[in-house]
């Protein structure tokens, strides 16, 4: 099979669904090919904080300030994957005061709104908090959901005529008299393969970008920095809490929706796929994180979880045009003379939208497009409409129809559709996280979805404090009419169990293990799954 | 333990059994069950304090979930504060303010209890009631005494002793069975114990179980400036219902936070735990007679909830010729005024089923039960006289002619 | 501050504590029971798992479970079952009596195991269980029809049926069939139900869908959901209004077979005068020398303290909440007696590892008399014993043993209370 498109897109991350979404609506065909899931790789695997810029405010003040641009984009465009929620920087007593001076009128420098708040207010209603605490300002962070952001690209640019391929690994890159001419694909599922025939190839692979490189015979050089992450049971905080002190190792703690995400470590590792967090690392977290919320091991953790970061280095052999400390646009033409061929590396998730937009100038420069790039104004997602709200309340709950509608975007009105007409439908299959049959089925119904897991990334369903015990077995039940999902049982629940089971095992003690047990006591003892076939 | 997880949410892990042992759950599909409202929505209360599912207001209250739990959720506190603000967002109709105000309701009987007794049998004003405030016509109305507890009390008041403990009575041994307490004070003042009372406000049980939390907590205010001296001054403070014993120990704290709850709790006391403590002594008195009866025991769901056994067990096995038969089958389904609401009363009715049989199967026309509320239920569902063990006590003591 | 007294004071509500007050009420003494909640007896399958598969070829099912455990307490004497070896079959006939004076009759398979459907279609060896599950000769069945209801989010019909093709062993010619039942109901909990069932209301409902089809040598199963109460009433009733056996399966909770088992003990515990507390923790434990004289208790409004000569812990493992982990460790949660471990590490990288997760090993190790011990077999607390899933070296998810060490040590314990209290 060959398909055609201006722009093949490696990497379905943030920023490679930001590119995406920026050829799109600049009407330059594009297509997105990812070698799993959408946001399976570091774009689901980090705290979920939209920066104001504040931690970035000393150290990399053009970082600081790229911040607090997009993150007021980014609210403005996409105010349903966003929580503005404000976030805290505290002071602790033996941490610098100079520095905290220095911290200030950095954030003024750089337009970040700091403005300091009375300690006894922000203990009272953060009772969590370490009384400890000596200063605390009030910064504009936010808590995003990497997935939805994703999601809200990729509908997006559907729209626009763009095309995405998940589950999908490029084989090989065509090239004649040294131009790229088009990729090879390989189905991961399916074991088919095709050729998308192209003009450019834009590498957006983050931390996979140096084996993307390889394949034409280039070096992209990436420190691969991973970073794990706890997820805590509950809300701990109302507001995001960023210490005051140069950025370390487990200093943010992040509530997000129903849980409290704390991070980051941060260990070079040889490669992509080493997101397994480790036992150790979780105690290491616990132990910063205890000097802002002291009674920190009462708070039951759910999981721990490991992105891999793409950190960009200039090699000696390659000479990036680094547009930003913060994150490079390597033009291969220019570089090492390969026409139709851009690698953008580096960045954080913040600045994603920044840096699809550089790389799609760079890109619609090359193919003689001058349509400019719309994709700071164009809203991302539209607001639900009141009126389906209170339908969808009506069907779902308050909490189940909000979350429903801020993950679904356009597709809610559907969802409230079946659920309204099937009254089955309205069942919530995933208790802890509010995910009802109808939002499930309807996930799956998507052309991209082929795994539990892949239902998961989009609702929730199984994020909570069950991880998937329960719901995993009744999704199986309910999909078992659509011939995907219907393959073998054994599979699909034993891979999703055993992915739960990774980040569990961490931070198996206390409530956790008795959930453990209970899992056991369900999959094994009433089930003997084990012996399954 | 942190603030934030004074319920112990965490200990959640969703083994559903707080559902299983749900009475109503059982017999409607229009409560999702406790643990919906309870450990699954209190997470996302965290960041939204309205999200409560309006199938709270089925919640009965009867805490048949925390006492089930094995991991220890206060998941029928969870329920109550969310019921409070599904309450105090959308209002709670006059009907259920009215049934909730016990004491409003005694005040305004006990003008003309007869009358009151009457119309509360006459067809066509419980159908008006009905039709009006939507109060099931079909369930049996409390019936109101001529004089309440306190008037009575003040004309037969207990010779003075040494030994001194307070007597909570609650709304229905104060407007509807007096006799009960009339017993307990004889019963006591055998055993050469003066029960002291004041005129108490209503424990705030019923408030609470119709999301009126701000109302309870007055109640629960003057309560407690009432029995402050009491509680600085080392009484024990004795109740005869299981509800009130409840609010006083546990919910006052629980729910309220109050000053002094700890201590209040510490020193609450069923009037059945304190005699025990009186028979361990060697100080309760044995001179019963013989009263050849067998009766049905009914523990209330508050009684199970409080967590103390059945402390008029031990004291009743003392009195021979008396049989007390375990009915052992679960809520009795009117949960103090929900089982009088229009909506409800099919549900109440149900529930109750399995104990009304209970009561049929062993071929007893004779039940005790310490809650007023179960007594009524239990008579209304089966016609056999019910009593409050202690006036079988006082019976046997040659102190009461109540039981029949 | 209220004080109680027993002669045995038993903790936990599970099938061990539940055996010990049996056995121990049953010989004249004043029990009291005393439990956290209603435990992990009500999660589990209600049916009695002895010993699931030869211990020298594990993909094979055990055919004589009494014999294995003879091979096994050879192989491992640290297992729980070499304890309670000399009353097994007495502990069994104790059991079944009690269930059946109760009016919920176990069965027993010719001293075999019963390989028994569950609702994910694999088949599950046990040992005893309720009539409404005692699925019989599945392999002779001309058709198997599996009947779910719309609703109840619980149980597929289809996923039962296209695992058991795979999982049993079945006539070639069988032929399976899902069928969804509509009662008129949008979500409906088992609970719920079942009560609907057994007021009626829907068993001609059921009958009218079910029934056409139907054809001879047809088997029908169900979810747990036939009635609330033990016995087999329910799926009699079924089995005779569709002329064919009627079964139900294990599920995942809120399933009612093991709630149901709960139940019939408590109630016969009640009616023997056992005094029942549940939703009040054991807290701490008072030791004069090598003797527990008192508990305190927690309980939903207040503390008090109990007094008794014998103690039974009976409190389960960590979801029982007998066992604790933190970061640090695990400790016994009341007593603080030392908790054998074992083992390098607490888990396994394969969730579904066919040795099994080591933390479901870990507990206390005790005597014959089932007196805790330390590692010199020196006893800890001598009128305390340990009953159930508190007791360490048996991975019984995996074993398939969990309801039977609990029902042996259980019962062992009850009858033990005078011994013990002598010594």
């Amino acid at each position: 099979m060959t398909d055609k498109a201006q722009v093949v897109i490696i990497g379905g991350g943030a920023t490679g669904t930001g590119i995406l979404r920026d050829l799109a609506l600049r009407g330059i065909s594009a297509v997105l090919v990812e070698q799993g899931d959408l946001a399976h790789g570091t774009s689901s695997r980090f705290h979920g904080l939209l920066h104001s810029g504040g931690r970035y405010a000393v150290k990399d003040k053009e970082a600081a300030r790229e911040c607090i641009e997009e993150n007021l984009i980014l609210c403005r465009i996409a105010p349903s994957c966003i929580e503005p929620i404000g976030g805290l920087f505290v002071e602790m007593q033996g941490d610098d005061p100079e520095y905290t001076e220095k911290w200030v009128s950095a954030c003024a420098e750089a337009g970040i709104n700091a403005e300091e708040t009375d300690v006894q207010e922000v203990l009272k209603s953060n009772p969590a908090l370490s009384s400890n605490i000596t200063r605390a300002f009030k910064v504009p962070d936010c808590a995003v959901d990497g997935f939805r952001i994703l999601w809200g690209n990729v509908n997006s640019a559907r729209k626009h005529g763009a095309k995405v391929i998940t589950y999908s690994k490029v084989t090989k890159i065509h090239q004649e008299n040294g131009s790229v001419t088009g990729v090879e694909l390989l189905n991961k599922l399916t074991g088919e393969k095709k050729t998308i025939e192209c003009e450019m190839v834009v590498n957006a692979a983050g931390a996979w970008a140096g084996e993307v490189a390889a394949m034409v015979g280039l070096e992209v050089n990436v420190i691969k920095d991973k970073g794990t992450l706890l997820a805590f049971n509950h809300r701990m905080m109302n507001k995001i809490v960023n210490r005051l002190r140069p950025p370390g190792d487990g200093d943010i703690f992040v509530p997000h929706g129903t849980i409290t995400i704390l991070g980051t470590t941060s260990q070079t590792v040889d490669s992509a796929d080493a997101n397994k967090p480790e036992r150790q690392e979780v105690l290491d977290l616990l132990k910063i994180g205890k000097e802002m919320v002291p009674e920190i091991e009462n708070f039951r953790l759910v999981r721990a979880f490991a992105g891999v970061r793409p950190l960009y280095q200039p090699g000696s052999s390659a000479t990036g045009r680094s547009v930003s400390r913060g994150f490079a646009l390597l033009d291969h033409q220019q570089m090492d003379g390969l026409n139709g061929f851009v690698s953008i590396v580096g960045g954080k998730f913040t600045t994603f939208r920044l840096m699809a937009e550089r790389t799609a100038d760079l890109v619609a420069e090359k193919l003689a497009v001058d349509a400019p790039c719309r994709t700071a104004q164009e809203p991302l997602t539209d607001p639900v409409p009141e009126e389906l709200l209170k339908r969808g309340k009506k069907v779902f709950g308050i909490p189940g129809a909000k979350k429903a509608a801020e993950r679904l975007g356009d597709d809610f009105a559907r969802v409230i559709e079946e659920a309204e007409q099937n009254a089955e439908k309205r069942q919530v299959f995933c208790e802890c996280e509010m995910v009802s049959r109808a939002e499930i089925d309807f996930v799956a119904r998507d052309e991209d979805c082929h795994t539990l897991g892949d239902i998961r990334r989009k609702t929730r369903m199984g994020m909570g404090t069950c991880q998937g015990t329960f719901c995993g077995y009744r999704t199986l039940g309910a999909l078992n009419k659509y011939e995907k999902f219907a393959r073998s049982h054994r599979e699909y629940l034993s891979v999703f169990l055993q992915k739960r089971w990774k980040g569990i095992r961490p931070v198996l003690w206390g409530q956790q293990l008795r959930e453990a047990q209970l899992a056991l006591g369900i999959y094994c003892s009433l089930f003997g799954m084990e012996r399954m076939k | 333990m942190n603030k934030t997880n004074e319920l112990a949410l965490d200990n959640c892990i969703k083994c559903s059994i707080c559902v299983t042992h749900c009475p109503v759950a059982k017999v409607t599909d229009k409560f999702a069950g406790p643990k919906q409202n309870g450990p699954d929505l209190e997470r996302f209360r965290l960041e939204e304090p309205l999200a409560v599912h309006p199938s709270i207001e089925y919640c009965s209250n009867c805490k048949n979930c925390e006492v089930a739990c094995p991991s220890g959720v206060s998941i029928s506190t969870m329920n109550c504060r969310a019921k409070g603000e599904y309450v105090a967002k959308n209002g709670a109709p006059l009907r259920d303010r009215l049934l909730a105000n016990v004491e409003l309701m005694g005040d305004f009987a006990r003008l003309m209890p007869g009358l009151v007794n009457w119309g509360g049998k006459v067809k066509l004003f419980r159908e008006l009631a009905e039709r009006i405030f939507n109060i099931s016509a079909d369930m049996t109305l409390p019936q109101y005494a001529s004089k309440t507890f306190y008037e009575l009390y003040r004309e037969n008041k207990p010779p003075v002793s040494a030994k001194k403990v307070v007597y909570f009575p609650g709304c229905y041994v104060t407007y509807n069975t007096p006799e009960v307490g009339l017993a307990l004070v004889k019963v006591m003042a055998h055993n050469g114990v003066e029960v002291l009372v004041e005129e108490f406000n209503c424990c705030g049980v019923p408030l609470i179980a119709n999301g009126l939390l701000a109302d309870a907590k007055n109640n629960a205010r003057n309560n407690m400036r009432k029995l402050e001296k009491y509680i600085d001054a080392g009484y024990q403070i004795v109740t005869s219902c299981p509800s009130c014993n409840l609010a006083l120990r546990r919910e006052y704290g629980e729910l309220f936070d109050m000053e002094k709850a700890h201590r209040l709790a510490e020193q609450v006391i069923d009037v059945f735990e304190y005699l025990q403590v009186l028979a361990e002594n060697g100080e309760l008195k044995t001179d019963f007679k013989h009263l050849s009866l067998t009766v049905g025991y009914h523990q209330p769901c508050h009684l199970k909830a409080v967590g103390c056994g059945v402390p008029s067990k031990g004291i009743l096995d003392l009195v021979p010729g008396v049989e007390v038969n375990d009915l052992d089958a679960g809520c009795c389904g009117l949960s103090g005024s929900y089982g009088f609401k229009k909506e409800k009363y099919a549900i109440s009715q149900e529930i109750g089923r399995q104990l009304f049989q209970a009561v049929k199967k062993k071929g007893l026309n004779r039940v005790i039960t310490e809650c007023g509320m179960c007594q009524l239920q239990i008579h209304h569902g089966t016609g056999a006289e019910v009593y409050h063990p202690i006036q079988v006590l006082a019976e046997a003591y040659g102190l009461g002619s109540d039981i029949k | 501050m209220m004080n109680k007294k027993a002669d045995v004071l038993v903790i936990g509500a599970g099938l061990s504590g539940l055996m010990a007050a049996a056995k121990a009420v049953e010989q004249g003494k004043k029990v009291l029971l005393v439990a956290k909640g209603m435990g992990a007896l009500g999660l589990s399958s209600g049916c009695i798992d002895l010993w699931g598969y030869d211990i020298d070829q594990p993909d094979q099912v055990c055919s004589r479970p009494l014999q294995e455990i003879d091979k096994l307490i050879q192989v491992n004497p640290h297992h729980p079952y070499a304890r309670v070896r000399d009353v097994l079959e007495e502990s069994l006939d104790f059991f079944r009596k009690i269930c059946a004076e109760n009016g919920s009759p176990y069965l027993e398979n010719e001293g075999g195991n019963w390989l028994l459907p569950t609702a994910l279609g694999t088949m599950r060896p046990t040992y005893l269980v309720p009539a409404s599950m005692a699925v019989k000769s599945l392999e002779e069945a001309d058709k198997i029809l599996v009947v779910g209801f719309k609703g109840l989010k619980d149980f597929y019909p289809d996923v039962l049926v296209a695992n058991l093709q795979r999982n049993a062993e079945l006539k070639p010619s069988c032929k399976l069939e899902p069928v969804l039942v509509e009662v008129g109901s949008e979500e409906l909990k088992p609970a719920a139900l079942a009560h609907r069932l057994e007021r009626g209301e829907i068993i001609d409902k059921i009958v009218q869908q079910v029934k056409p089809l139907l054809s001879p040598g047809a088997v029908v199963l169900f979810p747990p959901v036939l009635g609330s109460s033990g016995g087999a009433g329910m799926a009699g009733r079924l089995a005779d209004e569709l002329g064919c056996p009627v079964y139900e399966v294990s599920n995942i909770p809120p399933a009612l077979p093991g709630d149901r088992l709960q139940k019939t003990l408590l109630h016969h515990l009640k009616t023997r005068g056992v005094e029942v507390i549940i939703g009040s923790t054991v807290t701490t434990a008072h030791l004069e020398g090598n003797r527990c004289v008192k508990v305190t208790v927690r309980c939903l409004s207040g503390t008090m303290t109990i007094s008794a000569r014998v103690f039974v812990l009976a409190t389960g493992s960590f979801l029982g909440g007998g066992l604790e982990a933190d970061i640090e460790g695990i400790k016994e949660s009341i007593f603080n007696l030392p908790v054998q471990i074992g083992a390098e590490e607490w888990s396994v990288q394969e969730f579904l590892d066919l040795k099994g997760q080591p933390f479901n090993k870990f507990g206390i190790a005790v005597n014959d008399h089932l007196q805790p011990v330390d590692e010199s077999g020196q006893v800890l607390v001598k009128n305390l014993m340990v009953t159930g899933a508190n007791l360490a070296g048996c991975n019984y998810p995996i074993e398939k043993c969990g309801n039977g060490v609990a029902l042996a040590t259980g019962y062992k314990a009850g009858k033990l209370v005078e011994v013990v209290h002598g010594e």
